[in-house]
C-alpha cells in the first residue's frame, strides 16, 4: 500500500461566520497526481494553505511527510509550491532570484538555469521579475517551485494565466516529472478536462467537505456505473418523462442533455424506452452513451449526490 | 524526514534579499551622512569639552539624523514588510525552510537593525574621528544621549510594525507613525506648559516613560520657574539614576511591543 504524504483529518476553518472547511478529510498518496476539484469557495485554497502551513485550522490536524506543516518548516525542503498568483521581490532578475532560491535550499546554482529551460524562460533570464507578463510569471512560479527538486509539488490553479499551448506543455511536464522523478502532485484547478489528462486520483470538495476522493478509476466505477448519458435538443421535457420511469433512480440535466442512473440490469430497458419517449414529447435524441467518460461528469454527479450513492 | 544534509542558507539569503529591497535607493542615508559630517566639523571647533556641552551638542545634532532614521525605518517596515504582506510575497518566503521567527528576525534586522547601524555608524564615525578630544572622555554621556533619543523612534517603529502586521496595510501604518511622532512632540510642549502652570512634573514623568530623552533634557537643564524671592523654584530635576530608570522602562516597552509583534507574526498570523 502506498504511503500517504499528506494526511488531513477533520480540518475545520471559519473566516468569521463563513465556514471554509467543515471536517475535511484528505489523503494524498506517494507518487500520485491528485487533483482537488470543486466550485469556487469550496475550500480548495484554504485546504492548500493549511497543508503548506500558511493557515492554522480551527480544529483537526494535518500531517505532511508525517509532520505538522505549521511547526516544521524543514519539510519545505521536500515540498514545492506554486501559488495561483506568484509573488516575488519585484526588482530582482529572474535568474538571480532563482540562484538565491538555490542557495536558500542548498542546491547547486546551475539548477536555476536548468528549471528556466524547463519552463521555456531561459531567454528572459536577465529580466526583472516585475517585467514578466502574467503567463511568464506563472511559468517562473513553476520554475521556483521545482528548483529544489521537491518530492511533492502543491499547486493552486497553476495553469490559470497560461495560454493553451503553455498549459498543454505544462501538463506534459507534470506527467514527465511524475514519471522520471517520482514527484507527487497535489493540483487544484477549475479546468477539469486538463486535470483529467494528468491526474490519477481526485478529491471532490464542496462546502468545505470532501464528497468523494480516491483513485480515479475506482471513483468512475462507483459513481458512473448504471449511468446513461442522453444527448437531446430538449433535455427539460425529456428529463421529466424519464424520471417517471419506475427503474430510473436519478436524473440530472444540463443544456446539452440528461444523465440518468438506473436500477441494476435496467440499462438496456432505458436504451429501448428512450426513443419512444422522446418521440412522444417531441424531443430529438442525438445519442445515448453508457457510463460517464469525463471528469466533469464525475464531478457533477458527485456534487449532485452530495457524495453519496 | 527533511534532508539532514541541508546546506542551504535561508536566513542569510532572506536577510540579503530584504536589504536589497529596503536600501535600493540609499538617498536618505546619503543625506544623513552629509549632515553628520558637516555638523561635526563645525562641532569640533565650537564646543567646550564638558559633560553638559557634550550632551547639548549630541542631542541637538541628532535631531535631523534621527528624523531621517525614523522615516527610513517607517518606510522599511511599512513598504518592506507591509508590501510583502499586501502583495503576498510573504507567502513565497513561507515556502522556504525557515521558522517564522527567523523570517521575522531577518525582516526586522534589515528594516531597523541596518538603519540603526547606518545612523550609529555615520554619527560615531563623525564624533570619534572628527572630535575625539571632546567625545572620548564623555563617551558614556554620548551613548546615553543616543539611547535616550532613540527609544521613542524605536517604540514608534515597533508600534508601526505591530500595526502593519495586524492591518496589513503599510501606507496606513506609516501615517499612524508620523501622526504619533508629531503628537508626541505636541504632547511634550503641552506637558511642559502644564507642569510649569501646576508646578508638578507628573505629566513630564509620564511622558518620560515612553520618551526618556525628556527626563534627560531636564537632568541637564532643570525645569524651574521664577520664585517669589527672586530666585528660582525647581520643579523637576531628575537624577541620572532616574533617567536610567526611565530609559530602562522605555526600552522594556519597545521590547514588549516587539515581542507582541513577534508572537503575532510567528504564532497567530494566518496568510
Amino acid at each position: 500500500m502506498a504511503k500517504s504524504l499528506i494526511e488531513a483529518k477533520g480540518l475545520s476553518k471559519n473566516y468569521g461566520k463563513v465556514t471554509a472547511l467543515n471536517a475535511l478529510d484528505l489523503q494524498v498518496e506517494e507518487s500520485s497526481i491528485m487533483s482537488l476539484i470543486g466550485p469556487n469557495g469550496a475550500g480548495k485554497t484554504t485546504t492548500i494553505k493549511i497543508i503548506l502551513g500558511l493557515l492554522r485550522p480551527d480544529s483537526g490536524e494535518v500531517r505532511v511527510f508525517g509532520q505538522c506543516p505549521w511547526d516544521n518548516p524543514d519539510i519545505r525542503t521536500l515540498i514545492g509550491v506554486v501559488h495561483e498568483k506568484a509573488y516575488f521581490p519585484a526588482h530582482e532578475k529572474i535568474l538571480d532570484y532563482l540562484k538565491r532560491v538555490c542557495r536558500i535550499f542548498g542546491v547547486p546554482e546551475d539548477r536555476a538555469l536548468e528549471v528556466l529551460k524547463l519552463v521555456n524562460l531561459e531567454e528572459a533570464y536577465d529580466r526583472p521579475i516585475k517585467a514578466l507578463s502574467a503567463g511568464m510569471l506563472q511559468k517562473f512560479g513553476i520554475a521556483h517551485g521545482l528548483v529544489h527538486r521537491p518530492q511533492l509539488l502543491v499547486a493552486d490553479e497553476m495553469t490559470a494565466n497560461l495560454d493553451p499551448q503553455a498549459r498543454s506543455n505544462l501538463l506534459d511536464l507534470v506527467v514527465e516529472l511524475h514519471k522520471s522523478e517520482k514527484v507527487t502532485f497535489l493540483l487544484s484547478s477549475h479546468i477539469l478536462p486538463e486535470l483529467s489528462r494528468v491526474c490519477d486520483a481526485v478529491a471532490i470538495i464542496s462546502y468545505g467537505k470532501v464528497l468523494a476522493s480516491g483513485n480515479l478509476v475506482e471513483l468512475y466505477d462507483k459513481f458512473t456505473a448504471r449511468v446513461l448519458r442522453i444527448s437531446t435538443d430538449n433535455p427539460e421535457t425529456l428529463a421529466q418523462v424519464i424520471l417517471n420511469l419506475s427503474y430510473v433512480q436519478e436524473v440530472n440535466r444540463d443544456s446539452r442533455g440528461i444523465t440518468a442512473k438506473v436500477a441494476e440490469g435496467a440499462e438496456r430497458k432505458l436504451y429501448g424506452d428512450v426513443p419512444s419517449l422522446a418521440k412522444k414529447v417531441g424531443a430529438k435524441v442525438l445519442g445515448i452513451e453508457s457510463g460517464s467518460a469525463s471528469l466533469e461528469e464525475l464531478y457533477r454527479l458527485v456534487v449532485t449526490r452530495g457524495g453519496g450513492q | 524526514m527533511a534532508n539532514k544534509k541541508f546546506k542551504g542558507k535561508p536566513f542569510l539569503e532572506i536577510f540579503a534579499s530584504s536589504l536589497q529591497e529596503d536600501y535600493r535607493f540609499p538617498l536618505l542615508e546619503f543625506f544623513a551622512f552629509l549632515y553628520a559630517l558637516g555638523t561635526f566639523v563645525l562641532a569640533n571647533i565650537s564646543v567646550v569639552p564638558e559633560e553638559q556641552s557634550v550632551y547639548g551638542l549630541v542631542s541637538s545634532l541628532m535631531g535631523l539624523p534621527v528624523i531621517i532614521f525614523m522615516i527610513l525605518v517607517f518606510k522599511n517596515i511599512a513598504y518592506g514588510l507591509g508590501g510583502d504582506l499586501e502583495k503576498g510575497t510573504i507567502q513565497t518566503l513561507f515556502s522556504y525552510p525557515l521558522k517564522r521567527y527567523a523570517i521575522f528576525l531577518a525582516k526586522l534586522l534589515s528594516a531597523v537593525g541596518a538603519a540603526l547601524l547606518v545612523l550609529f555608524g555615520i554619527q560615531m564615525f563623525a564624533l570619534v574621528v572628527l572630535a575625539p578630544a571632546m567625545i572620548l572622555p564623555y563617551i558614556s554621556t554620548v551613548m546615553t544621549t543616543y539611547l535616550a533619543s532613540l527609544s521613542y523612534p524605536l517604540l514608534l517603529a515597533s508600534v508601526i510594525l505591530l500595526f502593519t502586521l495586524i492591518v496589513r496595510k503599510g501606507g496606513l501604518a506609516i501615517v499612524i507613525g508620523i501622526v504619533m511622532f508629531f503628537a508626541g512632540t505636541i504632547f511634550q510642549s503641552l506637558a511642559t506648559f502644564v507642569s510649569l502652570g501646576i508646578r508638578s512634573p507628573l505629566l513630564l514623568q509620564i511622558l518620560s516613560v515612553v520618551n526618556p530623552s525628556v527626563a534627560m533634557q531636564y537632568h541637564y537643564h532643570n525645569l524651574s520657574v521664577p520664585a517669589e524671592n527672586l530666585g528660582t523654584e525647581t520643579i523637576w530635576a531628575p537624577t541620572s539614576t532616574e533617567v536610567l530608570t526611565y530609559m530602562g522602562t522605555a526600552y522594556l516597552l519597545v521590547f514588549a511591543v516587539l515581542l507582541l509583534s513577534y508572537y503575532f507574526f510567528s504564532r497567530r498570523m494566518n496568510l
